[in-house]
């Protein structure tokens, strides 16, 4: 009988990585920034309630460390018109400093 | 290793034959060095159905050494600094170190007397996946990446949005 269930429902089983998977689009991803929208007391913000040490600042740049993000969604809450999902979850890498993204801040210099 | 002239050609000699010897049957340590446990729970549903690790030629070993692969976990509390290099020097080479999720990676613990605050500063760490627990599928990727089998896709990505929302 179960067997039979098994055939006409079909695998369960992922096809990944061979193909896409369909749960991937339901996981929580490390945001992505709109550098237009970013300004220095905007950032000064989403690092004060950032709780791991995913984000910091230099004078023109947000130091974004994909690797300490927990994409607990803080920044997104605080910033929803500079921060956006990004959808990515393959964020495997052989280097650490592959891990850190500069990202510039554009918003209140024009 | 004395960094050379011709160390990019050693590391992608190196990468063929791990990609070689490890390309159709890897066996796994997990190794929680003070996690919360839920990276252990995403490992865990790898076994599952859905995910199915073993289909790939992974597999789960208890014993450090029987396993090509430490899976670490956890941001290395100091207690565990020792274990931790006992059960890497048990392991037959050549071996693969991945550290798994934000603590390990050093994102959510500093360095403090009680933890290292990363398994990079006890361990060589070969592969970093991150997450907060990393998804099984980011899992799956990260030892894809690390066998040589998936390519990575980290330093192409920006994590800049441009106008309508788009990564990249």
């Amino acid at each position: 009988m179960w067997f039979a269930r098994g055939l006409r429902r079909g695998v369960v089983t992922t096809r990944y990585p061979a193909r896409s998977d369909s749960s991937a689009a339901a996981l929580p991803t490390p945001p992505a920034f709109r550098p237009g929208e970013l300004t220095r007391e905007l950032v000064d913000v989403m690092i004060s309630v950032c709780p791991g040490t995913a984000l910091d600042r230099t004078a023109d740049t947000l130091v974004f460390d994909v690797g300490a993000c927990t994409a607990c969604g803080g920044c997104a809450q605080v910033a929803p018109q500079a921060v956006t999902p990004s959808g990515e979850f393959e964020l495997a890498a052989t280097a650490r400093s592959a891990l850190i993204k500069m990202i510039p801040i554009r918003g209140g210099q024009r | 290793m004395k960094p050379g002239p011709d160390e990019t050609a050693t590391a992608e000699e190196l990468r063929k034959r791990i990609a070689a010897q490890f390309g159709r049957s890897l066996h796994i340590r997990t190794l929680d060095t003070g996690s919360c446990a839920v990276c252990e729970q995403e490992i865990r549903l790898l076994a599952a159905p859905h995910y199915d690790l073993h289909r790939l030629g992974f597999f789960f070993t208890p014993a450090p050494r029987h396993a090509d692969l430490l899976l670490v976990t956890g941001p290395m509390v100091r207690a565990f600094e020792l274990a931790a290099r006992k059960a890497y020097e048990a392991m037959p080479g050549p071996k693969v170190v991945v550290a798994t999720g934000a603590c390990a990676l050093g994102g959510v613990y500093q360095s403090d007397p009680f933890v290292h605050g990363e398994v990079d500063a006890v361990l060589p760490v070969d592969v970093w996946i991150p997450g907060c627990p990393p998804s099984p599928l980011a899992l799956l990727h990260g030892l894809g990446v690390a066998v040589g089998r998936l390519a990575e896709k980290t330093p192409s990505l920006t994590f800049v949005a441009d106008g309508d929302g788009n990564a990249r």
